[in-house]
């Protein structure tokens, strides 16, 4: 032990070695540690051709040669009584995380791309399958299916992001970053924050691409600028708030794929099971029931109050109630879940 | 003398009815690498966590830098470098906008973060590759960037998870050369290995752990020495000379052990140490020698001997 010591000690003394750092500064030129650098001209000696012992002697020095190079390496590592900063306040850890997320998300051309796309080939494909619905008398007051069609697609994006939020949450915890969050002097709790805040920006930007999509060429035609803007923030807000509840799920069960499946479940009777695609009264009896017990129902009759300019119900302030709920029950489940230790 | 950096007392954690960890007592100091052997599913990994604060445990207490990990958790993360097992690096971010994010969440400005970012990307060794993505990093050097991500607090107590699993020989080497450095610096270095080799290099003291339990705990000599034996395995050309060997060994006061379906001889190195006896009563025999290798003890046979002498999978065979 105590030679170990010596030995490491000694590479530390600089003057000492001054001159055999040179050599093997020289050396290094020629046989760079890593990565192997293909444009030096010099003939660089293959280490398979040498003798057993010399490849020894060369793996020596080049661990020589590392400390010496990495001589400062002391006074960046050494612990410290005083960090130079204090610890974080709960706001800026939000704030860096969402930054963070934002960054990931938009920094990836085809993510964004392919992202912008889904929504419109599914609105695409909606409107065209569904064209028949239009003629129903009920849907008819609304002129084209697309004005009917476009404040429930306003929702289902809400809800595939929302969807997103569990799955991206747990991804994350796969890869082990969240794990190496949990050693730190860090507010758990603004990993959660951070992640449904950062999906909703995601939103908003899908909304406003599919909102202006659907204007120049499906012929949506909403009641003006103030109405399709409450309509797309409205759509936001549920899209965060519904966004808690799957990070619940995520952080209630562990593992992707459940995730995935348990999502699909929540999702698609939600948005079928509703007034999304068909008017109520055109639905079987027994769905009409659910249908009307549906949280969804609501929130796409304030989609399509507040986006084609009708008379506003009691649908919004109840749409509001609900996402509100969603957000306390799913914000206290996660918190609950998601604790540091395990 | 300082407080002990490490303090565990007695600490136990079950899930359900498995129990992970029984019974553990440790005291590390300053400075100190503490090398914990074990095979999967020894505990190691439970340990570290509980230290680390990511665990609680059942029984017992823990503290780390003084500071109870269980009622001041803030305190302990606050002193503490964390490496998991698993390398934890943001993929789709750079090597440096990976250490920047971490020193923001520490608390540090905008300058402050990249400043202390540059510093680790040049002490790791970094710099080429600081604008890349981490992804698209060699196995090496996502642990060296993993490394440098738990040293940006510049912590007291550093926590090493098998951090050199998977590596090739050099980077291995780079982390066994960090890890003495830090440790010659002052940080008290908890390291988890598979390999006795490691522990060996590195480490002060060895704690070696099989299921759950503390088997033994010494100097890495005294481990090898109380229970390694060194070999020497010979190859012959045929098992008729393997039968020959074996006779010649013996008439030279060794004691091999033959196996005439693989050709080899095994012989335990004596006390005094003379490997050349091996080859002298073979070359007086006039038996010709195709391979002939030197076994170092190796953690197997660590946990044999343990195993042995007392221990069995369920703990403790009999009370000491």
């Amino acid at each position: 032990m105590e030679q170990r010591r010596v030995a490491v000690g000694l590479m530390t003394q600089h003057s000492a070695a001054a001159d055999r750092r040179a050599d093997t500064a020289r050396q290094l030129q020629r046989r760079p540690l890593r990565p192997a650098q293909p444009q030096r001209p010099e003939p660089v000696p293959e280490p398979e051709q040498q003798p057993p012992h010399r490849q020894r002697h060369a793996m020596q020095e080049e661990t020589q040669a590392f400390y010496l190079r990495h001589e400062d390496v002391t006074q960046v590592l050494r612990p410290i009584r005083e960090r130079p900063w204090s610890s974080s306040g709960f706001g800026s850890q939000v704030w860096v995380l969402t930054v963070r997320s934002l960054r990931t998300v938009f920094g990836d051309f085809k993510l964004v791309f392919f992202g912008l796309l889904q929504p419109v080939v599914l609105l695409l494909l909606f409107s065209q399958v569904f064209k028949g619905v239009g003629s129903l008398p009920s849907v008819s007051v609304y002129r084209t299916y697309v004005n009917y069609l476009m404040p429930a697609t306003l929702v289902n994006i809400a809800m595939t992001t929302a969807m997103s939020s569990g799955v991206g949450l747990l991804a994350e915890i796969y890869t082990g970053f969240i794990g190496r969050l949990r050693a730190m002097p860090i507010n758990m709790l603004s990993v959660l924050v951070a992640r449904t805040l950062s999906d909703a920006v995601r939103l908003a930007v899908q909304l406003v691409v599919i909102v202006v999509a659907a204007v120049l060429f499906l012929d949506f035609r909403p009641a003006g600028v103030l109405g399709i803007t409450a309509a797309t923030a409205l759509s936001v807000v549920a899209g965060w708030g519904l966004g808690w509840l799957f990070v619940a799920i995520a952080t209630w069960q562990n593992k992707p794929e459940t995730m995935q499946a348990v999502s699909f479940i929540v999702m698609f009777p939600l948005m079928f099971a509703s007034n999304a695609y068909m008017p109520v009264q055109a639905l079987p009896g027994w769905l009409q029931l659910v249908a009307k017990g549906n949280p969804l129902t609501y929130v796409i009759s304030a989609e399509r109050e507040l986006s084609l300019g009708l008379p506003i119900d009691s649908a919004l302030p109840i749409a509001l109630a609900l996402v509100a709920a969603a957000a306390l029950i799913g914000g206290f489940a996660s918190a609950r879940n998601f604790r540091r230790t395990r | 003398m300082e407080r002990p950096r490490i303090e565990v007392l007695d600490l136990g954690k079950s899930y359900g009815q498995v129990n992970a960890l029984a019974n553990v007592t440790l005291r590390v100091g300053a400075g100190t690498v503490l090398g914990v052997l074990g095979h999967n599913g020894a505990g190691k990994t439970t340990l570290v966590d509980i230290l680390a604060t990511r665990g609680r445990p059942t029984t017992g207490s823990a503290k780390v830098c003084g500071w109870d990990v269980v009622k001041h958790g803030d305190k302990v993360r606050e002193r503490i470098g964390m490496t998991s097992q698993f390398v934890a690096v943001d993929d789709g971010m750079t090597g440096r906008d990976n250490l920047i994010l971490l020193a923001r969440l520490l608390g540090a400005n905008a300058r402050q973060a990249k400043a202390r970012a540059e510093e680790l990307l040049e002490a790791f060794d970094l710099v080429d590759a600081a604008n890349r993505k981490s992804s698209t990093y060699s196995g090496g050097m996502r642990r060296r960037l993993d490394l440098a991500a738990s040293l940006i607090s510049r912590p007291d107590v550093l926590f090493l998870d098998e951090p050199t699993t998977g590596l090739d020989p050099a980077s291995r080497t780079d982390v066994w050369g960090f890890v003495e450095r830090l440790a010659a610096d002052g940080t008290t270095v908890f390291l988890t290995t598979q390999y006795l080799e490691e522990a060996d290099r590195l480490a002060h003291q060895v704690v070696v752990l099989a299921a759950g339990y503390v088997v033994a705990s010494g100097t890495p000599d005294q481990l090898k020495a109380g229970i390694g034996k060194r070999h020497v395995m010979v190859t012959l050309a045929s098992s008729h000379a393997t039968f020959h060997a074996a006779a010649a060994l013996t008439r030279h006061r060794l004691s091999p052990v033959a196996d005439a379906k693989l050709c080899t001889v095994m012989v335990p190195i004596p006390e005094a140490g003379d490997i050349a006896a091996v080859v002298r009563a073979l070359d007086s025999a006039r038996i010709p020698i195709q391979d002939l290798k030197i076994s170092e003890p190796s953690l197997n046979d660590v946990y044999m001997a343990l195993h042995r002498s007392g221990w069995n999978s369920d703990g403790w065979r009999s009370a000491s």
